[in-house]
Order: C-alpha cells, then structure tokens, then sequence
C-alpha cells in the first residue's frame, strides 16, 4: 500500500489537494480509515483547519464540518432531537473522532443523523479553489458528486420548530431497520426524512409512504419497510403536530 | 514518516506507515494493553484517550495522531499502585478475560474525570463503545460508579454477599440482608444448611489474574514478540462448493518478502476431525489441512507467510486458483433429500453414517416401547421448531504463534481452551512425534467453545517447519464470524403424550441437524441436545431420532451450551404450550414432571459419550429447582403476568407487555471422560505453585482452583500461585468445556492438596510433637487445640533445608462417573410493539442452582454474562447469507451484540446446594446460562400476544408477521 497523508494547515491548501483526483478527504476517519485505505491515494486529514465549533445564528445554527459528534450530543445550541440522533449514531469510541461532515460525507443509507438533518433541511456548505457554495443536503444526497473534489466546511440547521423520531430495531441501540423523523419548522410546513427504504436517507412526502420501493436485507423484507414507514410516520406526524416547539 | 506523540506523558518520536492505524503504532512501541477485536472500531479493544478522549484506535491512524497526548492503561498504574477504577473493577468482579478491560477502563477514566458524578446511564453511554462478549456490563458499569465514588471521597454501595432467605418450606419473604445501600453487584446466595463452614471456598476473593489484566500487562497470544517473525495470511473459498482444477502458486512465491505458499499440492493429505475431544476422536475424518475441495464460502484454500501482513495479503492475490464450481446446499432439510449435491464424495470416507445422502450421524435411542407410551396418553402433542446460526465472537479472535525451539522443538503458543488435544491432534498433521511438540496456552480473551478446536494450529506449525521461522497467524474479525466455528442449526421435533392429571406419558425429540460443512462436533453436540432435551422431564419412555446433515454453511462446532439451548427452545417452547392446551399453568405442567433428587435420567445411559458403567442408573443427586423457582417468581414479579391491566398499559396502546419462563437443566462434566491433573508444591515462603492443566478462558476458574487448594492447605488465595497451562510443565487436562472445569479439575486440585495438607501436617506434628490427628490447618499455620501453631513458611523452610529435606509436593488427577446437573429458573419480562413487532427485553432473572459457588463473585459473573449472550441468540443475532451461502453481516453491528447502553436489567441468584460428588459441593455453572433465555422470551411474548413462535431470534419482521398471521 502507497497511501501518503496529509495535514493540509490552510483551507487552501485543502482545496488544493482536494482538486486532486487522488485525495481522499479525511474528516475523523472512522469511515475511511475502517475501509483499510487505498494504494495510490493521499488522505487529506482536515484536522487543522479550524473547522469544528458550533456557532449560534439567531434561529440558525451552523455546525462546522469537522465538530465531533460528541460535540454535538454535548451543545445546548443543538436541538434535542438532533442531539439524540447524534449520539445514537455510533458508540462512545467512534463519537469521539467522527464528524458531522464525515457523517455527510459517508452518506450511510441508514444514519439517523443524517435523516434528521436531512429533515431540519440542512444545508452543506463547501469550499474549492475559489469558490464557496451551499446546497441543500437533499441534493447532495442525491448527486454525490456535488462534493467530489470540494472540502466540506459547515452544515447549517433551523434551531426553532418541533422535532420527533421513531425507530424499530433488533434491539434500542441498534442501527435501525427503519428509522423516521419528522420536523415541524416555524412555517408549520413539516419535513420527513426515513432511513432503511432508499440506498440514502431520503425526504418522503408522508402522503407517498405507500410509493416507497425499499431494499430488502436479512432485516426486513421491502413490505415490512414499506409498514414499518408507515407506522412509525404515523407517531411522528402525531408527536410533531400536538407537541410544542422546543 | 515520523510523529510525534506525547503516550501516558513522555514525548516520543516513532515510525509508522502514512497508513498504519494508532493501535498498530503503540503495539509496536511496547503499548500491549491497545488490543485487536476489529480493525474497523467496532469492538472497542484497541480504544484509546486522546486528547483525554476516548477514541478506537484501529479506525485512527498513528499519522491522525501525530501531535497529540495519547493515554494507554500502562500510564494509569504507577509504581505498583492501582487506580481506583482498578482496584473497583477488581473489588467488582468486573474482570472476565480482560481483553477488553483496559480499555473500559479507559472509557471510565475520561467519563470520570470529566463528570466526576456520573449516573449510570452516563457510565453506559461512555461504555457503548466497548463490546463486551462475558462480563454482561453490570459488573462493569458499577464498578466504574464505585470508582467515582471512592474518587469523590464516598463509601461506595456494600458488595459483600448478600444472603437470601430460602422461599421453600414457608421461609421469609423478605431478603435476610440488613444493610443499608447493597449494591445490585453484590452477589445473592441461598444458602443451604447442608454445607459446611469453609474460609476461602464461597467467599467473593479476588480473581488470582486481576492485576496483570487490570493493569494490560503483555499476557496475551498476541503479545508474543519473537524476532523474526512471519505473518500468516489464509486464501478462503469465494464458492460454496467447487473443486479446485489447478492452483498456480509461482507468482505468489516469486513476491518478495514471501517465503512458504502452501496448499493441497505440496502438504501431506493427513485425514483428521478438528474437535478438540478426547483420544480417539470421533469419527468422521473428513478434513485435511488443504484439500482439493472446498465446501462453504471460506473454506481453506492455501495459506501464505511473508514478511509483513501487506505481503501476505499481496501474495494471497496473486495465487491463481481454478475452480469447478458445483451445486451447493444449505439447508439441513434439503441437503439430506435424494439428489442433493453430495458434499463428501471423497473416497476412503470412513465413518460417516450416509456420505451418499449428506447424513454423517443417524442417532437413536429410546427407552421403551414408545407407542406403548403414546397409546397410554389422553392427549398428544407435536410441535416444531427451527433453531438458526451464531458464532460465539470472542473479542480476541483465533491467534497462534509457532516456532521452533533451541532442542528443535516446535513451540505452538495459542489462544486454545484445549492445549493437550491439540499437541496430540496436530502432531500427525505436521508429521511429528507428540514429544517434539510443545503447546503452550497464555491468557485466553475468552472462547466460549470456539477455541475447542483444531482450527489454525496446523496452519502456523507447517508454515514454520516450511520456513524454519516463527510464523503468526491471527484471524480478522470476518475470518473469525466465517471460517472458525458457529452453533448448529437444527430442526427440532417434539412429541409428547400426557394423560389426563398432566403427567407424561412419552416424550420423543427428532433433529435434522446441520453441522455445515465438516463434522467436527456434529456427534457429540447432538448427543447433548438429545441429552438435555430428554433428561429434563420425566417420562416412563422415550425416543430420540437424530440425523446430522452435511451442508455448505460454515461450520458448526461447540459453543457454551454446546446442543442444550437448541434443544431447550424447542423443549420449554412446547412444554408451554403443553400447559396452555391443558389449561394448566406453566409452572405448575412443569413441577409435576421435571427431574427431582432420586429421578432416573435413563436416556443418559444412551447418549453420554464417556465411559459410562452401563448397569449403573445415573440419578439426580441435587437439586435446587424449587427454590430457584421462587426466588426467582419473586425477584421478577410473576403475579403481574396474569393481570390485565399490567399487560396493556393504558398509556401505550401499541404495547403488550409479558413475562415468561424457563427451566433449565445442563450437565457436569463428560463422565467417565473427562479428566484433570493438578500439581502441588509449596515454596520457602509458604506459598504454593499450583501447577493444572486447565484453561481459564476468563471465567475464573484459576481462581476457584487457587481457593480450593488454599482451603485445602490452610493457604490464603493469593499465596497460590496459578500456572496454566503447557504441555510441558502441567499435567494433563482434557481442557474447558463441558461445564467441567471446577467440578473436574477441581477435585484433582482437592486431591493434590489434600497429600500435601497431609505432609504438611506431618511436619507440623513433628515441630510440635504433638498427634498428627489434633493439627489443623488454616490462616498460614498449623494448629492445635491449645492455641499453639507453626506457620506453612516454618514449614516450609523445614523441610526444605533443616531436616529430612524434602519437596512437599503432590500430583493428583481426577475422573468422574457422574455428571451431576445444575439447575436453574430462567425470567424474562418483555415489551411486544404489535404495530411493528418490535421485542424489548426489560429484565432478565436466573436463579440457579450451581451446588456450592466455590467463588459467588465469579459465578455470578458467569450467569450475567452467560445470559446476555442467550439473549442474543434469542432475540437478535444471526449469521444471514445470500443466495450462493456466502455470509453478508460478518462483523459486529450487523451481526448484532448487545451493548453496554441497551441492556435489560439482569439478576443472578445462587441456590445453594450440595453435591455429593463435588468438590466442596460444586456443581457446574459455566453453560447453564445460556438454556433459558431465548424460551423464556418466547414464553413471555406469548404471554403479551397470544403469539407462538417456533423460529429464534425474535427479531421485528419475524415476530411482526406472526402477529399478522394470528
């Protein structure tokens, strides 16, 4: 194996490197690093960039791409729901190093945190060479290669709003089979995102739960998703329509 | 490249790959304590602080690193002193193996001393990274609040035993402790009056390993460092069944840094079965260390050792191997139908039962003329069910280390619960004389079973005699769930005739089982399932039907319970639904017809696999069933399964909430069989090198060796000191398993000491001129009635260089015609989410009857732990394959364990009783754990649903569907 690695000092310099078509961008490396690397490639570690912190917005918060997912299971500026989904994400020895823009990055089929930022309808910003751009994290979903080649600095999230999720697993900590959650923002317009029905997390309008196609595993059968969909909607929808905002 | 990182506060500049991992650059800095579970993070072994955080070390690389404070356990423990969360970890019990225990102690120090008063669901969170496959979490997490608690300045909770008032008889119902704040740890005992006072035998002592283990000291397989050694790397079958046409090897063995690639064309052919069982193994000889056939997807092919692990993967790549692809079957069902494939088509098969139908065991046995029996029954019943595929998952996975000595030896250090049956086992495989082989077992990071087997010592030890090198062989976290051993899966039918007062009147069990690939245990496993499925209740008669199928899933072999928990399903499954039918309650169906003291257990006299005297009825000779019963009814709440409002509660309407049990009943030690030898000297000091060939695999069972000779020779705990074990240097011992360890290896122990007691006191009478009869021995000295003593160092130096020198010493070994069976009540209380079928465990209770706990720490230990790992097989691990057998979740996470932060609450309660043919009482412990989770959990689902289900693990889908179908 040839990997070489860097620690790039300025933003940059990282979007220099990551304009590279060898780089592999390395956030806490929890993902990358459980891969077992590829020859030929430089990791571009963005440790010393100055990326982590979460900064208060008024009704916005922005979450620097390289804060750790314990960071944000620890901030009072983050939202409740958020704050448990980060931390139901991964266990205490990978919360520690992953990252909520490796989180992004990663773009797990079934990372909770991911739908519940999908569902506060974050948005991603990043720097290349010149430039710098938002996205809705929806899109980026979608069309991964809206960040290739692009150092990922923050993701920015509604503060305000109520919030809910749901989950069935094997067991309470389990990565879910299915996973929903809703958020009902200050324009009273409610947002889904469901995790276990797509190849992404993905936004679902709730009255075309029925229109999902999920893949099926070992853990549940594509009707079993479809149901599960269904029902756990169902208690979020509730729980998002009578609670208060946070 | 070069970093720099400050480890337990000294800056120190090291070398490492620009990919290397954080674990792989301490490992070769001396840091022995960061430990391989996974390479992908998920088991928590190598974790790490840094920066004061507590952070996987595979899934970091040492580049990451560069830069930064790194904490190890070798910094915590500073010229011999331990940090309070050593020392509550060891007060705890919280100490199995321990793997894995610097770093949950790690994970403590960071909670602690960021919060210094954490709750308890803070400790588990900091916990949740940490997988852990013996302990069950409640030691360990308490232990971490008593540490905050000392550190803060507080008496921590009381953990010394607690001793409960037996319920039978119209005892108390009240527990008899006085005491204010008893810690959930603190181990529950009922006593027995029939037991004798003791002073180090049922007392809570210190594990006799704790301080090398709470401190990480190099103990481990894997922290053998010889020079010169090369990494072994496996090439596994991508197909499930093929025939290799040709394998080209040059490319592979003209890579530099390679030096063996070894496969079926330049290995002797040496036919052999891999468990680790007594002389002769049983039959059929179905392996060869590299075959010309593979037959599940990670069957061996070749294997390679190179320089490095890099190499070795390389060359792994570039040998060129063909195969011819043939039908495969999985199912144990299918596989024995006319026309499957046949998997062992080889000739010279000897053996096995049907090679032509994939049957390698066609077992039988009854007790009678069963029709008589059924013709004699008001009513019948038969039911089947479907048990699935674990794998028993140590942290620390297969690793041996073979080398040669400086007599030409081959020295094969491994992480074996069974070190002597693999010298005799591996020598024909190497071409060897037993005598020029030498096993030696370190630490084991725990084996459940896994480690009863010739798995990969054959490997290394042909690689070095190739080589001429020390060569070391670890398997990954996915070798280990594919290509070691699993549970076998089984079809299970039960009939059973009862008449019209409930009692039975047959009871017969058939098995279709899968023993996968190869038959290793495939006999004997079944024997078990056929053993305890037909031992539990009586019967006037009974029948067994078992046939072992060859199939192309990985392999089964033994794993704690070894064929009870398949069997215990499907037995207290059915006898469930028995009482339900009769409208009889479950409990009350069972108490009538379980096994008493004086019962016959007729169907052992057919299935047991020792030396048995045939004309010899085995009998129950104890048992505490009764009072488990109670205790545990009370410490559950049993009253509120039948009551309505309970079950539904108002505020949650999709849940359904239940209780359920289980009885169950294992075995003690293989009779006849199983054999232990101890040895026994005593040093100037008057302490004593306890010599024995058993193989602690983190259970504890040195320390209950160490307390039994200690007892014995008036010694305390810590003055014996533990050597095991080496082909070398120990006696025999046929190993651990078969729950036999403390009741076998026990009484050789007691044996031993018990000459040595004998030459001490003749010593001591000579000192004291006194009658040998009026001397006993406790608290380190002689003594006599008129208050005088002399101490064992007294002793000692006496005989050692005063006079009529002599070494006071004694070997002693031990079989069994018994195998006395423990006891026990299984509880679950469960929640049913009937909109999504999603099962939550809420708590789980055993009360077992283990005769006399030589140590109640370490054996609640055992049930704690033993029960988390039946609830996984329960409720949510599986090995899931796709469509060509190739398996799809083989690691942590998708194959899910439970973890610190999702538990049920657990409780453990010690039923005294005492057995008459063990030492100081002691029955077994270690695998009756595992029995009665997982029909407990059915039982209590049906309890919440109405729904019976035939099929483990409850997983969502599974119980959902039946929902849907009720």
């Amino acid at each position: 194996m040839t990997m070489q690695y860097s620690r790039p000092l300025t933003l940059d310099e990282a979007t220099t490197l990551a304009a590279r078509p060898d780089t592999v961008i390395m956030a806490g490396g929890t993902s990358v690093n459980a891969g077992g690397g590829s020859s030929g490639v430089t990791a571009v570690d963005l440790q010393a960039l100055n990326l982590a912190g979460i900064e208060s917005l008024g009704a916005f918060i922005r979450i620097g791409a390289m804060t750790r997912l314990q960071a944000l299971v620890e901030s009072d500026l983050v939202p409740f729901t958020l704050r448990d989904l980060a931390r139901r994400e991964a266990p205490s020895t990978i919360r520690n190093a992953a990252t909520v823009g490796g989180t992004v990055g990663a773009a797990d089929p079934e990372s909770e945190l991911l739908a519940g930022l999908l569902a506060f309808g974050a948005v991603v910003t990043l720097a290349r060479v010149g430039s710098t751009t938002d996205h809705a994290l929806d899109d980026i979903l979608h069309d991964p290669g809206l960040i290739s080649q692009a150092i990922m600095t923050s993701v920015t999230i509604p503060t305000t709003g109520v919030a809910a999720a749901e989950r069935t697993g094997r067991t309470p900590m389990d990565r879910p089979i299915v996973m929903v959650v809703a958020h009902r923002g200050a324009a009273e317009a409610v947002r889904m995102a469901v995790t276990g029905v797509a190849h992404v997390p993905v936004v679902v309008d709730p009255e075309r739960i029925k229109d999902l196609d999920p893949p099926s595993d070992f853990r549940g059968s594509p009707d079993y998703r479809r149901h599960l969909a269904t029902v756990l909607a169902d208690r979020v929808l509730t729980a998002v329509t009578e609670s208060d905002p946070e | 490249m070069t970093i720099t990182l400050t480890i337990n506060g000294v800056e120190q500049i090291l070398s490492c790959e620009p990919h290397e991992s954080l674990r792989s650059v301490l490992r070769r800095a001396g840091y022995f304590s960061v430990r391989y579970g996974s390479s992908t993070g998920e088991t928590g072994a190598a974790a790490v602080l840094v920066d004061g955080s507590l952070i996987s070390a595979d899934v970091m690389l040492g580049a990451q690193a560069d830069g930064h404070d790194v904490e190890t356990i070798e910094g915590l423990s500073t010229l011999g002193q331990l940090h309070p969360i050593q020392k509550a970890f060891i007060d705890s019990g919280a100490i199995q193996s321990g793997y894995s225990t610097p770093a949950t102690i790690l994970a403590a120090k960071a909670l602690i001393d960021r919060n210094p008063r954490p709750t308890e669901d803070d400790v588990r969170d900091a916990l949740s990274g940490i997988l852990d496959r013996e302990t069950g979490y409640l030691r360990p997490v308490h232990a971490v609040l008593r540490a905050a608690a000392v550190m803060r300045g507080e008496e921590p909770d009381d953990i010394a035993i607690t001793h409960l008032d037996p319920l039978l008889d119209g005892g108390s119902d009240a527990a008899s402790a006085d005491r204010a704040r008893v810690s959930e740890i603190a181990p529950r005992v009922v006593p027995c009056s029939d037991v004798p006072r003791t002073r180090v035998v049922g007392h809570a002592e210190p594990k006799v390993d704790a301080i090398k283990l709470v401190k990480g000291n190099p103990a481990f397989t894997d922290d053998v460092d010889l020079t010169g050694t090369l990494i072994a790397k496996v090439l596994y079958s991508p197909h499930a069944h093929a025939r290799i046409t040709s394998i080209d090897d040059s490319a592979a063995r003209s890579l530099p840094g390679v030096h063996a690639v070894l496969h079926h064309g330049n290995v002797t052919q040496v036919r052999y079965a891999s468990g680790g069982q007594s002389y002769p193994n049983p039959l059929p000889y179905d392996q060869v260390s590299f075959g010309d056939k593979v037959r599940y997807v990670g069957d061996r092919v070749a294997a390679v050792a190179a320089d490095t692990e890099e190499i070795a993967l390389s060359a792994l790549d570039l040998i060129d191997v063909t195969y011819e692809v043939l039908p495969a079957v999985f199912d144990e069902n299918e596989a024995i139908l006319e026309g499957a494939p046949v998997i062992h088509d080889e000739p010279g098969m000897e053996g096995a039962h049907d090679p032509s139908r994939n049957i390698v065991h066609h077992l039988k046995a009854d007790t009678g003329d069963i029709e008589e029996g059924f013709a004699a029954a008001d009513r019948i019943f038969e039911q089947t069910y479907r048990v699935h595929q674990v794998q028993p998952a140590p942290i620390e996975p297969h690793v041996a280390i073979a080398a040669w000595d400086s007599d030409e030896r081959l020295v094969i250090t491994s992480s074996t619960q069974v070190p002597f049956h693999i010298r005799r086992m591996v020598a024909p495989l190497l071409g060897l004389p037993v005598k020029r082989i030498r096993i030696i077992k370190p630490r084991i990071g725990g084996g459940f079973g896994v480690k009863q087997e010739l798995l990969i010592e054959d490997i290394v030890g042909h690689l070095t005699m190739a080589t001429g090198r020390p060569v070391r062989l670890e398997l990954t976290r996915a070798e280990e769930f594919v290509s070691s051993r699993t549970r076998h899966p089984q079809t299970i039918t039960f009939k059973t005739g009862v008449d019209a007062d409930g009692r039975l009147t047959a009871q017969e069990m058939r098995i279709i089982a899968n023993t996968g690939a190869y038959g290793t245990h495939g006999l004997t496993v079944q024997l078990v399932s056929g053993l305890r499925g037909l031992s539990s209740y009586n019967s006037p008669v009974k029948r067994f039907d078992c046939k072992v199928a060859y199939t192309n899933i990985p392999v089964p072999g033994a794993y704690r319970g070894y064929g009870a928990p398949q069997a215990l399903f499907a037995l207290e499954s059915h006898m469930e639904d028995i009482a339900d039918a009769l409208e009889m309650d479950p409990i009350e169906f069972r108490r009538l017809n379980w096994t008493k003291v004086g019962d016959p257990l007729d169907i052992a006299q057919q299935l047991s696999e020792g030396n048995q005297d045939a004309s010899v009825m085995p009998i129950v000779t104890s048992s505490g069933l009764e009072e488990a019963v109670l205790q545990g009814q009370r410490a559950i709440g049993w009253e509120r399964r039948n009551d309505p409002d309970w079950r539904q509660p108002e505020d949650r309407p999709n849940i359904r909430r239940g209780l359920g049990f289980a009885m169950a009943m294992h075995g003690t030690a293989i009779p006849g069989l199983d054999m232990g030898g101890a040895s026994l000297k005593i040093n100037d000091d008057g302490s004593f090198n306890l010599l024995v060939g058993a193989t602690d695999l983190g259970t504890g069972s040195d320390t209950v060796l160490a307390q039994i000779a200690a007892e014995v020779v008036g010694a305390t705990t810590s003055d014996v000191l533990v050597y095991a074990s080496d082909t070398d240097m120990t006696p025999f011992d046929t190993g651990a398993y078969a729950s036999s360890t403390t009741y076998i290896s026990g009484m050789a122990v007691k044996r031993a000491a018990e000459q040595v007691r004998t030459q001490i006191i003749a010593r001591a009478a000579e000192i004291l001129k006194v009658d040998a009869a009026s001397i006993d021995l406790y608290d380190r000295a002689a003594w006599v009635p008129d208050g005088r003593s002399v101490s064992l160092e007294t002793i000692a130096l006496s005989t050692l260089h005063q006079a009529g020198q002599h070494q006071i010493m004694a070997t002693a070994s031990h079989v069994s015609p018994e195998s006395p069976p423990p006891y026990a009540a299984q509880f679950a209380e469960i929640e049913v989410d009937v909109e999504t079928g999603q099962v939550t465990v809420i708590q789980l209770v055993m009360a077992v009857d283990c005769g006399v706990p030589i140590n109640p720490i370490t054996s609640a230990g055992q049930v704690e732990g033993g029960m988390v790992q039946a609830l996984g097989y329960g409720h949510c691990e599986e090995l899931a394959y796709d469509r060509d057998g190739r398996v799809v979740n083989p690691r942590f996470g998708p194959y899910k364990i439970y973890r610190a932060d999702e538990m049920p609450r657990l409780e453990a309660i010690l039923v005294q009783t005492m057995e008459p043919s063990g030492p100081f009482g002691a029955k077994a412990i270690a695998e009756i754990p595992k029995d009665g989770v997982a029909p407990a959990m059915r039982n209590a689902i049906a309890n919440a649903t109405g729904v019976r289900i035939a099929n483990i693990p409850f997983t969502p889908e599974r119980v959902w569907r039946a929902l849907q179908e009720a």
